[in-house]
């Protein structure tokens, strides 16, 4: 999933200062399991912004509303049931910023602020734990790492081995974190395919990375296409 | 002119290389009379890249001085501050000033700088970047696009016998020999049967180690145990050693290392490393025996 974590709070009230009526959005998938933005924190948020703001004397008006999902137009499109966006001046959105932009496109007249950093792709540990496991390199190596990512999990991205930096199987960056290739080592060798580190792995093909991407399925491409 | 480098790898000899830091500013003065007092000294003299993410001037302009002064250079190349064209580009560009000698490293991380917030590229990782020198050498690009003139590089490459585990650097250092290192210089030893593991397992190829030395001093001890310095892995009853001693008698401990890879018959050189105190070079290498 999407991990994000919400920005500092004297950067969003600068975001939104000259605002009178403010929607803070939230949305219920990914930032609400990472509670960063979903309906508990969007509460947390419209109450500290009210208060900070009324300590300053300032006449500002909020309201809250969680969607299912920001990046998604089909839900983006059902908040007018709830709420009348025209309302408002300024759009507080606490998704990704994946779905700060697509709700910024839908409500283009509309100024749409973000109200959290959108930090990695990654999984859930434990509770409020989230670890970074994919940096959507469009070319994965998995296959031959063990399952363990060395893109994402080594600091430096490394694709045959480690560098000489690891101190007792921990990162050179950050002696907390484990080195990705003794991670990966440690994993093929219980695996009985240390042969897949031998390999030599073929610089990363940015190639295949196309930014801004597009993905059209098979199955709907005569939708898309003249 | 006398024996290259490259021929001196082969020649048996014991080889003695040491690297130095670019000037920070182009204020070339305080290099060059390095460089004139290490002539005779070393048999090769190596230039860092952007040493520990710590910006100086491109080590090309300071091999270019090295070679007008009779000195055969080495020159770092990491894979941290450019992408696969500045790199190839860089090669070409060495190439055509006489460096030969390529030391193919991936680069400390951008933290231990003083740029952090700068990105780290790592767009290709050593053992690519030798595969690319060594293309280049063949005359042909990474691409397979042909070159007009090829360089003829002698290439190399770092490892790490300290490393804790041990056998994950070894499959990489087997991949660097695979891919084109005819030499290896290592990351500073302290511990000879570390050192005497890693050499067993690469005695079978032909590559040349050289193992690094380092000249450690009482002011770093603080940075030395908190690794500051990546890749450098200080025993704990040495820093105590180093603590509180003089110049000396660092230039002693570093000697002692010398001698006991020398008596031990254990590699084919050493490459020291005594950032800011180059002038003890020669008294480190009579504290050993050379």
């Amino acid at each position: 999933m999407i991990v994000a974590k919400r920005k500092p709070f004297k950067e969003i009230k600068e975001s939104v200062s000259g605002a009178n009526k403010i929607l803070i959005l939230g949305c219920g998938t990914c930032v609400a399991v990472c509670l960063a933005g979903g309906e508990k924190e969007v509460a947390i948020l419209a109450s500290q912004l009210r208060m900070a703001l009324q300590l300053e004397n300032q006449n500002v008006h909020i309201d809250e509303l969680t969607i299912e999902r920001q990046c998604d137009r089909e839900f983006i499109e059902q908040i007018n049931t709830s709420v009348n966006v025209d309302d408002y001046d300024l759009i507080l959105s606490t998704a990704c910023a994946a779905g700060v932009q697509l709700l910024s496109d839908v409500f283009d007249h509309k100024v749409v602020v973000p109200g959290l950093n959108t930090t990695f792709i990654g999984v859930a540990e434990g509770p409020g734990v989230w670890t970074e496991r994919c940096r959507a390199c469009s070319d994965c190596v998995l296959a031959d790492t063990g399952g363990i990512c060395p893109v994402t999990i080594c600091a430096k991205g490394l694709l045959n081995g480690p560098c000489g930096g690891a101190r007792n199987g921990k990162c050179e960056v950050d002696p907390e974190k484990d080195c990705a290739w003794v991670l990966i080592y440690n994993r093929l060798e219980k695996l009985g395919r240390l042969d897949k580190m031998k390999k030599i792995h073929a610089p990363k093909r940015y190639s295949v990375q196309e930014h801004p991407a597009t993905i059209i399925h098979e199955a709907y491409k005569h939708r898309y296409t003249v | 002119m006398g024996q290259s480098f490259e021929e001196a790898l082969t020649s048996g000899k014991f080889l003695i290389v040491t690297s130095l830091d670019p000037p920070k500013g182009t204020d070339l003065e305080g290099i060059a009379g390095v460089i004139g007092k290490l002539k005779g000294v070393v048999n090769a003299l190596g230039v860092y890249d952007n040493p520990r993410a710590l910006m100086y001037m491109s080590p090309w302009a300071i091999c270019r001085l090295v070679i007008e002064q009779g000195v055969e250079p080495i020159m770092h190349v990491t894979c941290r501050d450019r992408n696969r064209l500045a790199l190839q580009s860089d090669l070409l560009a060495a190439a055509s000033i006489g460096i030969k000698n390529i030391l193919c490293v991936s680069g400390d991380h951008v933290m231990f700088g003083d740029h952090v917030d700068a990105k780290p590229v790592h767009d290709i990782d050593s053992v690519h970047l030798l595969s690319a020198a060594k293309a280049l050498s063949e005359g042909n690009d990474m691409a397979g696009n042909p070159l007009k003139g090829s360089p003829a590089f002698c290439l190399g490459a770092t490892a790490n016998p300290e490393a804790n585990p041990l056998e994950p650097q070894l499959i990489k250092v087997d991949k660097k020999i695979q891919v084109g290192a005819s030499f290896l210089i290592t990351q500073p030893v302290f511990n000879m049967d570390n050192l005497k593991r890693f050499v067993d397992h690469v005695k079978e190829s032909k590559v040349k180690v050289i193992a690094g030395i380092d000249l450690l001093v009482p002011e770093e001890v603080p940075k030395y145990r908190d690794g500051s310095y990546p890749g450098l892995f200080v025993p704990e009853n040495l820093l105590e050693e180093i603590a509180g001693a003089d110049i000396e008698k660092c230039v002693n401990v570093a000697g002692d290392l010398i001698k006991q890879i020398k008596s031990a018959n254990l590699c084919d050189g050493i490459h020291i490393s005594a950032p800011g105190h180059e002038e003890k070079i020669p008294d480190i290498l009579k504290a050993g025996g050379l």
